[in-house]
């Protein structure tokens, strides 16, 4: 029972990452097929259907990034040997995982679809690519949310 | 600064000086046309004819470009195009050219090869399906002709069957074999694994009928053979891999001919196509005119400080023209043409991209412009990537000269925000993530004495400093609503729904500040003091027009709960820590991963550079984008919500077309 602790941290470090990761993969899924539909049409609209594509991509950042967090913060990376936990601060630790890896999870995935109507609007209306790129950009705001929750969270835990 | 002042324009012009009048209005660039006023406006008949003409060579034109863009091999990559790295011409340059280039003779050309083409296609894929078929009738030992066209007594013919039916397919035939001595059936070898067996079946002329029906009911299914096949399987295949061959090489042939005809003429179409195009938008405009026998009238939008400039050019054309100018009246809406200082100009892409303000109202581009500034700054917020973006910046701009003034303002605005960024990055502490602190410790000290903030041990700080300039922003944009309302008169509204908010909240504030202890104490009953008087006036404004008493205090509930949506809008500023905590955190887990690949025995360091340059680069790109677009919705929906809605018609005047070349006037 010594390393449940690490065990639940580390628990919580895979779900966000991996949540989050599955939801930019549907999300940025769904989008390209939309993207891809439309340059059939017309190949030229390329760039502005990648920057709309990658939109979804950066809850799966956001999930990494607690990881990393977790990862760094526990001292498995640089090789200086695991922090010593209780059960008790594992739990908080995955505890704090949990807003990016559901938000994240969730929110990509609507937001591909998001951007899959704004690239839809694009090939139809290419001038408005300023609105289609605040569509998708709206339903990160709660995955950045999510994030910061995460993050305040995981700095409040105290470690060793 | 903000919208600028136009004119319009009345212009009465003697008809044989048309052309030279559209072309002067077209080259200044700045006269956007104005249609007609008379019901059932007819085109003027000299314009007319001039515009037929052109969409005849612009019909020419458009063919080329579609047909041989494809085979055209441009030597100058896209990006140096889109950076300006176009040919420069002038407009009678261009008409020489026009009259030079025998654009149908080239449109014939071109169709010969293209219907060519089309031709060797059809008869290539025909082979490439003949030899499709032949290669499963590999098992048919007889000359193929006594199936396609057959003997005087025998015919046949070939088809599949699924396996499991050749048992029962064989007996049913067997009935025949009684009064068809010559029928023969042959089967191509299969085993286990075959679905469909190709069968082969030569019979006597005279049970036809009934053979097909035998055919039908056992799920036979024949194939028809082109009626050329008159030899063996292995002639015929032989026959058709030579027309096959020589089919292949004239396409090839075809096909470089093609993109010969694409290099030879695809600069010159796409000049002429800018010619055309441009033609085409001069005399569609001046069309909107109306004529009387010998003169005409055109009408047009004009900045007025570009009016003096128009007067002169059309005055040197001839002497008999009359310019009128007035200002616009009151019940017409003029389009909006944002006019902002070197320093603003480059974000007014930001307003166009919402929406174009209305001729009278407020260009909200020189308000949004610094916070835009600053909220780019603290989102991406690393001197390192600031020093990149800057650097690169400099460089486009130095080596592509002839950049468009769209894509250079475009430019420029990252230009802007990378100096923003900078500044940020430094009070912050970061540079490429935490580089310095993992190898360059020397530097740490010198860091360290000009950080300001620490996101990364404190975060609470910048997160109310975020909250703090969110309050900043909303508030702002509160003031520039009444002012706009009481600039139209409307002070009640003003003082009722935007005044009471600003009290309500910035006394709320200072009352929570105050009591928090940061501010002297008196601030709190100052704060209290704002905050009820905004709340009264919130109050009673909300009731203002409802007779019954009753609903007026409902009313009056209603809209005090709509603090929650100013809760929810300054909350929304917290995603300025969140954005630049995330590039400082993938920064540093960049410089994490390259400082473990540095420890891999001799090629360490080369997979530690190659992971840190890359690593940076891709975190430079996706932060960019995270900050541009939060930023944007900041000012789009919290900021504009509170007092801007576009709906403005954009400047657009006739100008010269330059989607190839840069033609001057």
């Amino acid at each position: 029972m010594e390393h449940l602790g690490l065990s639940l941290a580390l628990f919580g470090a895979a779900l966000a990452a991996a949540l989050a990761g599955i939801g930019s993969a549907i999300g940025i899924g769904v989008a390209g097929g939309a993207a891809a539909g439309v340059m059939t049409e017309d190949p030229n609209k390329f760039g502005s259907c990648l920057i709309l594509q990658a939109l979804p991509g950066t809850q799966g950042i956001y999930g990494l990034l607690i990881a990393f967090f977790v990862l760094n913060k526990l001292g498995l990376l640089g090789g200086g040997g695991a922090a010593a936990l209780t059960w008790n601060q594992g739990l908080q630790i995955l505890a704090s995982c949990l807003p990016i890896a559901v938000v994240g999870w969730y929110s990509a995935i609507w937001q591909g679809k998001t951007s899959a109507a704004s690239i839809q609007m694009i090939s139809k209306k290419p001038e408005a690519m300023g609105k289609a790129i605040i569509l998708p950009a709206m339903v990160e705001t709660y995955a950045v949310l999510a994030l910061l929750t995460s993050i305040l969270m995981l700095m409040g835990v105290q470690v060793g | 600064m903000g919208v600028a002042r136009l004119k319009k324009a009345e212009l009465y012009y003697h008809k044989s000086v048309h052309e030279q009048i559209a072309a002067a209005l077209q080259e200044t660039g700045a006269c956007q046309i104005i249609s007609s006023s008379e019901e059932n406006h007819s085109r003027p008949a000299d314009v007319e004819a001039l515009i037929s003409g052109i969409d005849e060579k612009l019909s020419d034109v458009r063919y080329l470009t579609r047909t041989l863009t494809p085979h055209y091999v441009d030597p100058v990559p896209a990006l140096d195009r889109m950076l300006g790295e176009r040919p420069e011409v002038t407009m009678s340059e261009l008409e020489e050219l026009a009259s030079n280039t025998d654009l149908n003779g080239l449109c014939d050309k071109t169709r010969a090869v293209e219907h060519e083409t089309a031709e060797v296609r059809l008869k290539l894929s025909e082979a490439r399906q003949n030899l499709l078929i032949l290669s499963s009738l590999g098992f048919f030992p007889y000359p193929l002709e006594v199936i396609t066209e057959g003997t005087k007594t025998l015919t046949g013919l070939v088809g599949t069957l699924k396996a499991a039916n050749v048992s029962t397919f064989r007996a049913a035939l067997g009935d025949f074999s009684k009064y068809a001595q010559d029928s023969e059936l042959i089967i191509a070898p299969y085993d286990e694994k075959t679905q469909d067996v190709y069968a082969a079946l030569i019979y006597s002329r005279s049970i036809e009928a009934e053979i097909r029906e035998v055919c039908a009911k056992n799920g036979l299914s024949t194939i028809d053979m082109p009626l050329s096949f008159k030899g063996t399987v292995d002639e015929e295949r032989e026959k058709i891999s030579g027309v096959l061959s020589a089919l292949e090489a004239k396409d090839a042939e075809l096909a470089a001919k093609m993109s010969e005809l694409a290099k030879e003429n695809i600069p010159t179409v796409q000049k002429l196509s800018d010619y055309y195009n441009s033609l085409s938008s001069r005399y569609n405009g001046t069309s909107k005119s109306d004529e009387t026998e010998c003169t005409m009238l055109t009408k047009f939008w004009v900045p007025s400080d570009r009016a003096d400039e128009i007067r002169a050019k059309v005055e040197a054309i001839s002497p008999e023209i009359e310019l009128t100018l007035n200002d616009p009246d009151p019940d017409e809406e003029p389009p909006s043409l944002l006019k902002n200082g070197n320093l603003v100009r480059p974000f007014n892409i930001l307003t166009e991209l919402y929406s174009s303000p209305t001729y009278r109202g407020i260009d909200p581009t020189p308000l949004l412009a610094p916070f835009f500034w600053i909220f780019f700054g603290m989102c991406l917020g690393d001197a390192g990537y600031a020093l990149v973006v800057f650097g690169l910046i400099l460089y486009v701009f130095k080596k592509y000269r002839k950049m468009s003034p769209g894509v250079k303002d475009f430019i420029k605005l990252f230009l802007f925000c990378s100096v923003s960024t900078f500044i940020y990055g430094v009070i912050s502490g970061s540079f490429f993530g935490n580089f310095i602190d993992s190898f360059v410790p020397v530097l740490i000290p010198l860091k360290n004495s000009m950080m300001l903030v620490d996101p990364m041990t404190n975060p609470m700080q910048v997160l109310g400093i975020s909250l703090l300039l969110g309050v900043v922003h909303l508030m702002f944009g509160l003031l520039i609503a009444a002012y706009d309302k009481i600039r139209h008169g409307e002070i009640i509204d003003a003082v009722g729904s935007n005044i009471s908010w600003f009290l309500f909240i910035v006394g709320l504030c200072l009352f929570g500040v105050g009591t928090g202890g940061m501010l002297p104490p008196h601030f709190v009953q100052i704060g209290s003091a704002m905050a009820i008087i905004g709340a009264v006036i919130i109050f009673i404004y909300a009731g203002k027009g409802e007779p019954n008493y009753f609903k007026k205090i409902i009313n009056g509930f209603l809209a005090l709960y709509g603090s929650t949506s100013y809760l929810g809008d300054i909350l929304s500023y917290s995603r300025l820590l969140a954005l630049g905590f995330g590039s400082a955190v993938i920064g540093m887990v960049i410089n994490l991963l390259g400082g473990l690949a540095a420890n891999i025995p001799y090629v360490g360091w080369v997979v530690a550079i190659i992971v840190i340059i890359g690593g940076h680069i891709f975190s430079i790109a996706i932060n960019i984008l995270g900050s541009f677009v939060h930023p944007l919705r900041l000012q789009y929906v919290e900021f504009f919500g509170k007092f801007y809605s576009g709906g403005g018609e954009p400047f657009t005047p006739m100008t010269l077309s330059q989607e190839f070349v840069n033609v001057k006037a």
